[in-house]
């Protein structure tokens, strides 16, 4: 038996109390939490009137919000001056500065698609956005609307295929990497194309 | 780059094959394994097979909705989650075609 089913099993059994626990622990980055399985078995209770649907997006949303603040507040405050001192000491000052303009301009876009899309980079992105010192009202807005997409989204699918809810988690796991894969390989082409046009310029 | 594109590449054609392939295999069978967090009545609308006829195979009284998983039903039976996903299997098989048709719940 899997981590999965175990958490599942505590969900069905325990209702919205772990929910809200199950996708707070999740989005401050604790691993191997099924998010999408317990989200659609969450829309499959309330296709079979155990849960309220207002309740579970609610509260799942709730839990993914602060859970989102929680990595961006620890990096922001206590994060960021460690990496300072660090980035001080290799002489890495300006790379720094850099990859805070990166963060500020491509950010929005980032935190958008990693809630509900790319969403085993969302922890990720959230302590990359206190670090950079995104600002603080930005990042809760794009946290706010990928998360209300995301739990929306799968709590929905859930109840339309309340009866197949394993069978689609699984389905749905796959066709999220496969979509990052494109993406990541559609930008991979872009800058090799790029970069073949001015090595031919500069020739 | 390139290199890293390739990998990348690789590893998408991997994916959209195993993508492709379950897709497939879902159109065509309807019904998903029994898993130890799934409850009775979600077995039961899965399979769509009258809840009581699982709650008997599985040895669990019929009256209120019982929303423990397998899990914790098997393990207040002290018998093993696959021991009674095979007693549910074997009720599920009984209770469709070529078999009579379950008799209504009991009141």
């Amino acid at each position: 038996m899997s981590i999965s089913d175990y958490v599942l099993a505590a969900f069905v059994y325990n209702g919205l109390p772990l929910l809200f626990a199950v996708i707070l622990i999740a989005s401050i980055g604790v691993p191997f939490i099924p998010t999408t399985l317990t989200l659609l078995a969450a829309g499959s209770l309330v296709e079979q009137g155990e849960l309220k649907m207002g309740s579970v997006v609610a509260v799942a949303t709730l839990a993914a919000v602060l859970g989102d603040g929680f990595g961006y507040t620890v990096a922001r405050w206590g994060g960021r001056p460690w990496v300072l001192r660090q980035a001080a000491r290799m002489g890495a000052m300006e790379t720094f500065a850099r990859a805070e303009i990166l963060a500020r301009r491509h950010g929005d876009l980032g935190i958008f698609f990693t809630r509900w899309l790319a969403t085993a980079a969302g922890p990720w992105v959230n302590v990359a956005s206190g670090l950079t010192h995104y600002p603080r009202r930005r990042f809760l807005f794009w946290v706010v609307m990928g998360e209300t997409l995301w739990v929306g989204l799968f709590v929905t699918l859930g109840y339309h295929f309340s009866d197949r809810v394993q069978a689609v988690g699984e389905l749905l796991s796959d066709l999220a990497v496969l979509v990052v894969g494109l993406i990541v390989t559609a930008l991979l082409a872009w800058q090799l194309v790029r970069s073949f046009r001015s090595q031919e310029r500069s020739t | 780059m390139l290199l890293g594109l390739l990998l990348v590449l690789g590893g998408t054609g991997l994916y959209g094959v195993r993508t492709s392939r379950r897709a497939a295999y879902w159109r065509q069978h309807r019904d998903e394994p029994i898993r130890s967090w799934m409850t009775l009545n979600y077995i039961a609308h899965s399979y769509r097979v009258p809840p009581h006829v699982l709650y008997q195979a599985a040895g669990v009284p019929w009256g209120e909705r019982d929303r423990r998983p397998l899990l914790n039903i098997a393990r207040s039976q002290k018998r093993g989650v696959p021991e009674l996903v095979s007693a549910l299997q074997r009720a599920i098989i009984h209770s469709r075609p070529p078999f009579v048709a379950p008799a209504p719940a009991p009141e």
